[in-house]
């Protein structure tokens, strides 16, 4: 059974800010009283363990820097602790105030970095890690299922029937509160115009499934889940938003699409299922579906003792059950498998890859961040050369001046910290934005909260360690003697510090270089993804499904119906043409096996496996699909005449090459002697049936009224001269004219059904693309600076070379051509380092080499360029010296 | 008597909750034994460190229990007040009850 444990960062974060000699004690508190609290309440606990993390962590580093000073100020005079602590922070904020120009610069960039990576962090936490509210989401399940021959895919959306659902909740032992929904919109009336909202239909109280209460009234009972009452719950989102937050609503009643409901309850504060902000019941039991509309989810809770690998090893079993009870007559049931994930993972499938790899990118720009301002932060503490050798000869000891450095650095980094946490808390927009271009539920889970802020508070402190530590260092090194004597006479000092300074332009150069890399990968492959040829005419295309229920109609029935919709929906003003079909271009699924006339039967052999669908005369046209060879269905081809199928490109190249198809017979499901022979009698164009980043597949069509086989779930497709949405209202008038109670749903443009297929990789790419920018303006800012340093420091050596008869164009090559070798050392770096990452990226590129050499060229040269005009600024600047006033310089 | 005598507020609570808990006091049992009675909340982290500061100054001693599953296998340590820590409650008693004496607010109430 798994306990509820103690957050992981929140005790990572007490762990490391503990004083060694009290870590296991405070831990230890922490752990026990976390227990008592999780076994009341467990989000509570958890809540109360970040607090006291946060809280703790806070006292802890104030207790062990208390002491380090204690330590310091033992050894050194000076007015104890709290003085020098304080005098090092006056100091921090006039020296920034001293040069406003840089240390504006360090505190923009650090906010940007801080500001990104918050933001982001807050993403993955919201959407990946923690998403939702519920007590113990190890606990909550969701399923999903595969069907081998509708193309094996393992999906947990719009896959499951109702019957299925049904077995699972009557025969699991691991499972309890098993509830199912189906989802679609509805309109709300209210006060102002009536609303879209997305609904879920419901059977069962999946308030009960989360172990949760409603925020304001209760759940669904039990009798009204039977009696299919109209009740309603509303998202707590949407309450305030739409309805002022009135508690009075509860009980009374609400407009849903013109029916009364009664509304019973509010949702609790963030629970978020796909987005559904209205909850009703399903008025209709699942014994009422055919078995294989596919179109529910299914939740539970696992039960107490079991464990997620036991609830899937009883969900193999179920579904070997259901294969032999049902494969004869649902051919989709062999091989088919059932499983169960926790419901985090189902939320996140879809995006988990992407919001990693960003959060990947983003760990580089933070590093960036990081070498810059190291960078600029050195720069400045070579102006500063001589106030410390003068503090030094005036009796300041090395570890009173690295703390007086390293506080100036970290009151850098907190101000760059705090700006960083108000542009992300300005960047939700954008995070919003990005979660409904990647389809992930947009909702209030998302926000800057208490961990995330940890992380970002870490991130600050840790980046003005580290940079601060790099200069600190260096400067308390100073030779006091050296310094004070050499009066700046010396061309060439400081020569380890200015070594330093070019390795983090390097550095710099390099990680802008795998995020340019990255991003110019990405942007590549997307652009190739955009000009694939989809085959068809794939604008003006309206698409929904419907399932005719087995009870009511079979054999002929199920054809005429679907034929007579098509021809009727053709009728509808603004619809230039309509078919049925069981799949279409971009969601091809349905395989089947194909045996071709004069083939030799053999034991082992391996058939063919083609995509099969099943299709109402017009589809070519209605598509827009071209005709090869022969011809399309027409007229001729009945219920009763003989059996004709038509095959595209692909096909016709893989099973006949060289030879013509049309004419030529095949059996459609293997050599089966009873099937009858279907001939070839027209070849059309290849489509992207799988999607825009799989090849055209080998695919044959039948008509319905032939090779139906009693086929009684197709999608009507309409070509549209309106906008396509428009005609919905008309169409779904026809299919009510035909049968009042089949309803229409998986409705979509098929436009829409090629954008959400790329929907993750167009998001990925845009947000490493800003990224890349970033990371270039970033490593330009680096190389100014030191460029401009350095120049600053050869002002006498530039000066000399100009009284000399250096022109200005040599002075300038001079500047710019030292510049750049850091910079070409970080680009080979930089090509380096891409070649693991660049393969981390694999999966997600198209067309495209993870090593793509115009990439990389085009990435190497733009760097280059973007660093020499960084760099000559201060060379135009230099050669234009007055070698006069240069010479008399300090 | 030096400056350094006197106790800070919140090291005066840390140490009456060790003194109330007599001897039997650790981590979690002093931390609540401070909210229940100041109605305050207060952190681990900074119970320890006052408690660290508190045993330095020799006011308080602590040891290791036994350890205990429910702490993930770690001991509790327990704390007990020192002769000094009772010495300098007093004395930081005595010194506000010194101050306190006589004094009177406007309307002759003493609050």
């Amino acid at each position: 059974m798994s306990r509820s444990q103690p957050p992981r960062p929140a005790e990572l974060l007490v762990r490391l800010s503990a004083p060694p000699v009290q870590r296991d004690d405070q831990l230890g508190d922490l752990c026990e009283e976390f227990e008592e609290r999780a076994a009341r309440d467990p989000a509570a606990a958890r809540r109360w363990y970040w607090k006291q993390a946060l809280g703790s962590a806070a006292a802890n580093l104030g207790h062990r820097l208390r002491a380090a000073r204690d330590e310091a100020t033992a050894h050194a005079r000076g007015d104890g602790m709290m003085g020098t602590l304080l005098q090092d922070l006056r100091y921090a904020l006039r020296s920034a105030r001293k040069n406003p120009a840089l240390s504006s610069v360090i505190v923009v960039t650090l906010a940007l970095g801080i500001g990104a990576t918050t933001t982001m962090f807050s993403v993955v936490w919201g959407l990946v890690l923690d998403p939702f509210p519920f007590p113990e989401p190890d606990r909550i399940v969701g399923l999903g299922s595969a069907y081998p021959k509708l193309g094996g895919e393992m999906k947990f959306w719009e896959n499951l029937s109702p019957a299925e659902y049904v077995d699972v909740r009557d025969n699991s032992r691991t499972l309890e509160d098993v509830v199912a929904w189906d989802m679609g919109n509805r309109q709300i009336a209210g006060e102002g115009p009536p609303q879209n909202v997305f609904t879920g239909f419901w059977w069962g109280d999946a308030l009960r499934t989360l172990g949760m209460k409603a925020y304001l009234g209760r759940g669904f009972t039990d009798e009204e889940l039977a009696r299919g009452d109209a009740v309603a719950l509303l998202s707590y989102r949407i309450w305030q938003d739409r309805f002022g937050a009135d508690s009075t609503m509860v009980g009374k009643s609400i407009l849903i699409n013109g029916n009364p409901h009664t509304l019973v309850g509010i949702l609790p504060k963030g629970v978020d299922i796909y987005g559904m902000d209205l909850w009703t019941i399903m008025p209709i039991g699942p014994d009422r579906y055919p078995r294989n509309r596919r179109q529910f989810q299914i939740m539970a809770r696992i039960r107490d003792g079991a464990t997620l690998r036991d609830v899937n090893t009883e969900l193999e079993g179920l579904a070997r059950r259901t294969e032999q009870a049902y494969a004869a007559e649902f051919d989709e049931y062999a091989g088919w498998s059932m499983r169960a994930l926790t419901w985090n993972a189902v939320s996140s499938r879809s995006f988990r890859a992407g919001a990693f790899t960003l959060l990947g990118a983003l760990g580089f720009v933070l590093l960036l961040v990081c070498a810059n301002t190291a960078n600029l932060l050195l720069a400045r503490a070579q102006g500063r050369r001589r106030e410390m050798a003068v503090r030094t000869a005036m009796g300041a000891g090395r570890s009173r001046l690295l703390g007086q450095l390293l506080t100036e650095s970290l009151v850098l980094a907190l101000l760059g910290g705090m700006l960083g946490v108000g542009l992300a808390a300005l960047g939700n927009g954008g995070v919003r934005a990005m979660l409904s271009m990647i389809g992930a539920p947009v909702a209030g889970t998302v926000q800057l909260n208490g961990p995330v802020l940890g992380f970002t508070a870490a991130v600050a402190v840790a980046a003005g360690v580290i940079f601060g530590l790099v200069p600190a260092f260096q400067a308390s090194r100073t030779e006091i003697a050296g310094v004070l004597q050499a009066e700046g006479k010396s061309a060439t000092s400081g020569a380890s510090r200015q070594r330093l300074q070019r390795t983090l332009v390097a550095v710099e150069v390099a990680l802008a270089f795998v995020l340019l890399a990255g991003g110019g990968l990405l942007v590549n492959s997307f652009l190739r993804l955009e000009r694939v040829d989809t085959g068809f005419a794939a604008d003006h295309l309206l698409t929904m499904r419907l399932t005719l229920p087995r009870e009511e109609y079979s054999g002929d029935a199920v054809p005429a119906f679907f034929q007579e919709l098509a021809e009727r929906a053709q009728g509808v003003s603004g619809v230039r043409s309509a078919a049925a079909a069981s799949q279409f271009p971009p969601i091809g699924f349905s395989f089947r096996e194909l045996w071709f006339e004069g083939g030799a039967p053999s034991e082992d052999q391996t058939l063919p496996r083609a995509l099969t669908t099943v299709v109402t005369p017009g589809y070519f046209e209605t598509l827009g699909i071209p005709l090869r060879a022969g011809r399309a269905f027409d007229g001729r081809d009945r219920a009763g005449s003989p059996p004709v199928a038509v095959i595209n490109e692909v096909a016709a190249q893989r099973y006949f090459p060289d030879q013509d198809p049309v004419g030529r017979r095949l059996k459609i499901g293997g050599p089966d002697a009873d099937a009858p022979w279907f001939e070839i009698v027209g070849v059309v164009g290849a489509t992207q049936n799988r999607g825009l980043e799989r090849p055209p597949e080998a695919e044959v069509f039948g008509l319905h009224a032939q090779l139906g086989d009693g086929a009684n779930q197709l999608f009507l497709l309409l070509r549209t001269d309106v906008p396509p949405l428009s005609v919905l209202p008309a169409v779904r008038n026809v299919v009510r004219e035909m049968d009042p109670d089949q309803p229409i749903y998986a409705i979509q443009t098929v436009d829409e059904a090629f954008a959400s297929a790329t929907a993750t990789r167009r998001a990925t790419t845009t947000f490493l693309s800003i990224f890349a920018v970033f990371a270039l303006i970033l490593a330009a800012v680096g190389i100014y600076a030191v460029v401009s340093f350095t120049v600053s420091e050869r002002t006498q050596e530039i000066g000399l070379r100009v009284a000399l008869g250096a022109d200005a164009g040599g002075v300038r090559r001079l500047v710019v051509s030292q510049a750049l070798l850091p910079v070409l050392v970080g680009a080979a770096a930089g090509l380096a380092l891409a070649v693991p990452l660049g393969g981390a990226l694999k999966g997600m590129l198209f067309q495209v080499a993870a090593l793509d050499p115009t990439t990389m060229a085009l990435v190497a040269v733009l760097l280059v360029g973007v660093a020499a005009a960084a760099s000559f600024v201060p060379a135009w600047r230099a050669s234009r010296l007055d070698p006069v006033e240069a010479l008399r310089v300090e | 008597m030096g400056k350094g005598d006197f106790l800070g507020e919140f090291e005066q609570v840390v140490l009456l909750a060790v003194a109330r808990l007599s001897g039997q006091g650790y981590g979690m049992s002093i931390r609540r034994e401070i909210e229940r009675r100041t109605g305050r909340e207060v952190t681990v982290g900074s119970v320890y460190a006052t408690l660290a500061r508190l045993e330095e100054k020799g006011l308080l001693v602590s040891e290791e229990g036994a350890s205990t599953p429910r702490r993930g296998g770690r001991a509790r340590r327990h704390f007990r007040i020192r002769p000094a820590g009772v010495q300098a409650l007093e004395a930081t008693r005595g010194m506000m009850e010194r101050m306190w004496d006589g004094v009177v607010f406007d309307g002759g109430e003493r609050t």
